[in-house]
């Protein structure tokens, strides 16, 4: 019984999860850009100063 | 299997966790960048108050020199690494709201002249790079990373390809630490060159874009000289990135032949894997501008935030460059890197100095 118990837990051990797939900085920094774009777009962003 | 089952039980640190490391790190940026323009306003005006002539020194400099000040003398504390890494993220959002400031018929003008420029450099300066390392007996992977660091965009494209021609770790971060001390000599150089030649704002703009690696150097190369040089600099150097797939792609190929391995997955996958995507949104927010979508005040506000996203840049591009690693890594692949960075910037002026006889820009 223990022995089952044990290669239930070794399976799930080995069990690989699926690595989620994350998106790279570069579509990060086109994301914020283009929220920016449509914040500023959509007046909830006025007169960015610098 | 064995590293598989390793792999499932790392756990990645959860989003909220991961966010909130980087909070020092970036609000040291935004302290050096502040500091950076507080100083160039305030020598301004005590300039001006006193009647004095002093050469004026940009905001983009001043953020540069405390940066590299900090890093090099108290040094940056691991709390704040994973923040100030953040800078390239800004970089390349500062790019994409850059693109209101284009109009698409500009982009494809100056950007197939970029592009005409930017295939005989990628040429002639991986050639030189590959002689330069077989003449200093560098191993052929480092001579590739350098090729490929020199003549694309610098420390991403010698992570890409790193890992498509399965090159060292060692090789990888002594050809990223010649390329970052390049980069910073490039932005103390090019600025004179370009004035000593009187080359106007667009020229400028667009040598820096082709013969300053780094893209953060680049921008910083370009803004240095003046804000409508820093706009052609992006513009060129982002046309630039956008070769790194095929280069990658070919160097990959090339050291499959060599090592008798096989590319594995199709070569359109890798090439869009590679691709650098920010490139789309500054293509998007363009054809916004273009198309009138965007107000001249809404312009301006995004200009604007490009401006604020680039001053963290510029704190983060002083904040990297240490001295110290740089002497760890030896002078050998530095005198390479040296004697092709001097070659292609002299290349890269030679073509733009031609294109400019030849195309109007």
């Amino acid at each position: 019984m223990s022995e089952t118990k044990n290669q239930v837990g070794t399976e799930k051990q080995n069990e690989v999860k699926p690595v989620p797939r994350r998106l790279s900085l570069d579509s990060w920094a086109a994301i914020l850009g283009l929220v920016l774009a449509a914040l500023v777009r959509f007046g909830l962003l006025k007169h960015v100063t610098w | 299997m064995a590293s598989s089952s390793v792999l499932s039980r790392v756990e990645p640190l959860q989003l909220p966790k991961r966010l909130f490391a980087l909070v020092p790190g970036v609000a040291l940026l935004v302290i050096v960048g502040l500091a950076g323009k507080v100083l160039e306003k305030s020598i301004n005006t005590y300039t001006k108050a006193h009647h004095m002539v002093v050469p004026n020194i940009e905001y983009v400099l001043w953020a540069i020199l405390i940066g590299l000040l900090i890093s090099n003398t108290v040094g940056v504390a691991e709390v704040f690494k994973p923040g100030v890494a953040t800078y390239e993220f800004w970089l390349k959002s500062g790019i994409v709201l850059l693109g209101a400031r284009f109009l698409l018929a500009d982009v494809l003008k100056l950007g197939a002249v970029s592009l005409v420029l930017v295939l005989i450099e990628l040429a002639l300066s991986i050639a030189f790079m590959t002689f330069l390392g077989r003449v200093f007996k560098l191993s052929p992977k480092l001579t590739s990373l350098l090729a490929v660091g020199s003549s694309i965009c610098g420390v991403s494209a010698i992570i890409a390809t790193k890992g498509a021609i399965d090159a060292d770790d060692e090789d990888a971060s002594f050809a990223i630490a010649a390329i970052l001390a390049l980069g910073a000599l490039a932005l103390f150089t090019f600025p004179p060159i370009g004035h000593a030649l009187h080359m106007s704002d667009r020229l400028y703009g667009l040598w820096a874009g082709t013969g300053v690696d780094n893209t953060a150097e680049a921008v910083a190369a370009g803004a240095l000289y003046s804000d409508a040089a820093s706009k052609i600099a992006v513009l060129a150097k982002t046309t630039r990135n956008a070769m790194i797939g095929f280069v990658v792609l070919g160097y990959a190929i090339y050291w499959a032949v060599r090592d008798r391995r096989q590319i594995v997955g199709s070569k359109a996958a890798f090439l869009w894997q590679k691709f650098p995507k920010f490139v789309l949104g500054f293509l998007a927010i363009s054809t916004l501008a273009s198309l009138k979508v965007f107000s001249p005040d809404q312009i301006s506000s995004l200009a604007n935030l490009s401006k604020w996203a680039f001053l963290l840049t510029f704190a983060g591009v002083g904040l990297r460059i240490s001295f110290r690693e740089m002497k760890k890594q030896g002078l050998r692949p530095f005198i390479v890197g040296a004697l092709g960075e001097v070659v292609i910037a002299a290349i890269t002026l030679g073509l733009v100095l031609a294109a400019s006889k030849l195309v109007h820009i």
